[in-house]
């Protein structure tokens, strides 16, 4: 026989559909705005404004998007390589730190995490840290100044340490080294295989942010070619926009394609679409690693 | 076990809410604290000795060097060839190879402050007096020219004339190389010839015809905005009508006002009997609906509205940028006219770009001035690397047709090199310019403007503020806050609005900033030879 639901339960199901319904829709919107203003013709976004539906339909921006192309993908395979990279790269640091840093007979792990953690409250500021990279390693126009300053997230770190904390057991760690394992066999056979929800979890975060940083590129980039993709996007608006706001006193004409407003829209489509279909699978391994860690006991 | 388990996935889950949320505030953390084992590359600037090479100044070129050009902007997609070229052509002369840097304009300001005070190998870079110019000259930056000029450079330091050398004087130094082409960026009203003349309006020469077209275009097409003013409406309209109007001496901060004719009574107009008049006027055509409502936050360029029909008018803009504006309106809308108005005709002068308008400086940490200068040399008085550097390769990026005129080939989008792509305003030389046929619209409001022309006794002047930093921040704040959107007639009581601005303004700090800046303005003149 089934359960009858009472009144409130069904009310609470009704409003809770409702919000969450709305709520996404509320997400939607402003994407779906993005690719109808991506096809519609330029005249008429500057004329009547942004529409749900162009009157005039147009995939004329993607055209001009699409007629040289090899600029947006060098940057998207810029920004593939530095995330793979350095999601690589950082999962394998933050882990080995984190492990380490919660070892009990780490004589000195609670001064070492002070030190990560003291990087999060006080930090040096643009200017040294524009020399660090620049002056001291030398790594201005080189794919390093994208990889390299991500990799050691303090927070991430911390995250990884209390982590492997609570999900591998000193026993367990304990035994291994019993049965003759050493250090680094007890990382990657026992530790790493128990700690995949928190890899999951710091490798999402770190690979987010490989994905959309633009920030190193602007400051140590000069070399067209190694532009990151949320940079190439992000100059191209910022383009425009000084063009907007510099005086007529400063004189300055701009020469080059000066992209219209339906070609920013056409490429932000062009450089979101492909992670976004993407995202759906990475977050299913995720719920997954979460689930795996979750029934083994 | 299972409840070590589940506590970790709490604990995972609970983190990855925090993360979330503080995402956003914590994002630049990650950038600015973190550490990075160091791994040098090879250094930028390659020190091979290599022998021989001509050496056509009086200057020691037997190291090779490679130096670094800065240069605002983004880099043209056919950069790399031209760079080979010059790069071949430059090993020749100077034993030196340089490479060509683009900043780009996203944070351009910023980058342009790291790389000057950082200590970054840099042996050229770009200087305007709107980045500053007077302020990083002063401060120490650059590298002054006085003495290697002669010697690396004597060919330029002959093309140049004495007086613009004199003029990008700061502290008695030169600290730059001006551009000597001379244009005009003041400003003029852009208005539709075409709909002007369908409904029989005045011809804009002055605050009031403007008015009257603006009205007539209000009146007659409810769809076209009158007069397009954007976000950034003290430059937009108060800089515009304090030119048009008051004959300002320039674009003077913090409320200053000062004519031409009389530079040294220099007076506060913040809160004077002639701004609630002029605030009253931009509240007039507010109301008039001659601008939006919501101008403040408007993102589109007023010269696409024009270009695209959605606003009859520019308050204010240069001839060149007026001219660009009229070629892409006509390659959209052939039956459609734009014409323009330089303020000059009215207020009977008009004042060419100052010498620091352009310009080429050394930065003092640069290892190869002397060749730098060389270089910069043969990039604007020879003819090889000026042609190259302005307009690309003759035949791929461009040609000259019979009238002497510069034809683009292709268009826009197709060019890997249109006509000036590496930004190349500094090293304009007059003699092997070419330019485009509508030039000669411009060309011809340029002489217009020879005839009534006065030096700029503004720009050369150099702002000290480090007295009065943080009042002038704070005044800024107060002045998009109270003073914008009194600009763009939001606020019904002027007079109150006047006030409550006045007041908090006085409160960040003005009158202290005003007397300080006048102080040092008047020293200028006295030192110049203005007064």
């Amino acid at each position: 026989m089934k359960i009858k639901e009472d009144s409130s339960t069904k009310w609470f199901r009704l409003i809770s559909y409702v919000v969450v319904i709305l709520g996404s829709l509320l997400c939607l919107l402003p994407f779906l705005l993005i690719v109808s203003a991506s096809l519609t013709s330029n005249a008429e976004i500057i004329n009547e404004g942004y529409k749900l539906i162009p009157s005039h339909f147009t995939i004329d921006a993607y055209k001009i998007v699409f007629m040289f192309p090899e600029e947006l993908l060098r940057a998207y395979g810029v920004t593939t390589f530095v995330t793979v990279v350095g999601t690589g790269l950082g999962l394998l640091m933050m882990t080995m730190a984190g492990y380490v840093l919660q070892r009990k007979d780490f004589k000195y792990r609670n001064f070492f995490s002070f030190v990560i953690y003291f990087t999060t409250l006080f930090g040096g500021g643009l200017v040294p840290y524009y020399m660090l990279i620049t002056n001291y390693l030398q790594f201005s126009n080189t794919m390093n100044a994208l990889i390299w300053p991500s990799l050691m997230t303090p927070f991430l770190i911390i995250l990884m340490r209390s982590f492997i904390n609570s999900a591998v057991p000193d026993e367990v760690i304990e035994s291994a080294k019993i049965d003759g394992a050493n250090d680094f066999l007890i990382y990657f056979r026992v530790v790493m295989p128990l700690a995949v929800p928190g890899l999951a979890t710091v490798g999402l975060f770190l690979a987010l942010h490989y994905w959309n940083d633009w920030f190193n590129s602007a400051l140590f980039i000069n070399d067209a070619t190694k532009y990151q993709l949320q940079f190439y996007l992000y100059n191209i608006i910022n383009t425009s926009n000084f063009m907007n706001n510099i005086g007529a006193g400063a004189g300055v004409v701009l020469s080059g394609p000066v992209p219209s407003e339906s070609m920013k829209m056409a490429m932000a489509v062009v450089v979101t679409g492909p992670i976004l279909l993407l995202y759906p699978f990475i977050q299913r391994y995720f719920v997954k690693g979460l689930t795996i860690g979750a029934v083994k006991g | 076990m299972l409840g070590k388990q589940k506590k970790a996935i709490i604990t995972m889950l609970s983190a990855m809410l925090v993360m979330s949320t503080v995402a956003a505030c914590t994002s630049n953390n990650g950038k600015t604290n973190n550490t990075a084992t160091p791994k040098p590359t090879a250094a930028t600037t390659t020190n091979n000795t290599a022998e021989g090479g001509e050496t056509t100044t009086g200057i020691d070129t037997s190291k090779k060097v490679e130096l670094q050009f800065y240069m605002l902007g983004n880099a043209p997609k056919d950069l790399p060839q031209v760079e080979k070229q010059v790069n071949e052509w430059l090993l020749e002369d100077l034993n030196a190879t340089v490479k060509f840097n683009y900043t780009t304009w996203t944070d351009w300001d910023q980058k342009y402050k790291l790389l000057l005070s950082t200590g970054q190998d840099v042996d050229l870079i770009f200087t305007a007096e709107w980045t500053q110019y007077q302020q990083y000259a002063k401060n120490g930056a650059f590298l002054p020219l006085d003495d290697i000029l002669p010697v690396a450079a004597p060919k330029l330091y002959e093309f140049v004339p004495q007086d613009m050398w004199d003029a990008v004087r700061i502290d008695g130094n030169i600290y730059t190389v001006p551009a000597t082409y001379k244009e005009y960026v003041t400003g003029g009203f852009v208005w539709r010839e075409d709909l002007r003349q369908k409904y029989d309006l005045p011809k804009p020469v002055d605050l009031a015809s403007f008015e009257a077209y603006l009205d007539g275009v209000k009146k007659n097409e409810s769809n076209i905005q009158p007069v397009a003013l954007g976000g950034a409406i003290d430059a937009t309209l108060e800089d515009s009508l304090m030119e048009l109007h008051r004959q300002r001496v320039g674009a003077l901060p913090y409320g200053l006002h000062a004519e031409y004719s009389d530079p040294t009574n220099m007076v506060g107009y913040w809160g004077s009997a002639e701004h609630l008049e002029d605030l009253k006027t931009y509240k007039r055509w507010a109301d008039n609906g001659y601008f939006s409502k919501n101008e403040l936050n408007e993102t589109d360029s007023n010269q696409d509205k024009l270009i695209n029909g959605s606003a009859a008018a520019i308050f204010s803009d240069n001839p060149t940028r007026y001219n660009s504006t009229l070629n892409q309106m006509k390659s959209l809308h052939p039956d459609w006219e734009l014409a323009y108005h330089p303020f000059g005709i009215t207020n009977g002068f008009a004042t060419p770009v100052h010498p620091i308008h352009n310009g080429f400086a050394i930065p003092k940490n640069s290892k190869n001035a002397e060749r730098a200068l060389a270089f910069y040399e043969l990039l604007v008085t020879d003819e090889r690397y000026n042609l190259l550097t302005s307009y690309g390769f003759e035949g791929v990026n461009y040609e000259v047709d019979g009238n002497g005129h510069y034809q683009m080939i292709g268009d826009n989008s197709t060019n890997g090199f249109p006509r000036e792509a590496m930004n190349s305003w500094a090293w304009r030389n007059p003699e092997y310019m070419i330019f485009e046929p509508s030039y000669d619209g411009v060309e011809a409001i340029f002489n217009a403007l020879d005839e009534i022309q006065v030096p700029d006794i503004y720009t050369g002047f150099a702002e000290d503020y480090s007295s009065y930093q943080a009042e002038r921040a704070a005044l800024e704040q107060v002045e998009k806050q109270y003073l914008f959107p009194l600009m763009a007639g939001l606020v019904d009581d002027i007079e109150g609005g006047l006030n409550t601005f006045m007041e908090k303004a006085n409160q960040a700090g003005l009158e202290k900033i005003q007397a300080a800046y006048k102080e040092q303005w008047l020293q200028y003149l006295k030192e110049s030879g203005y007064n």
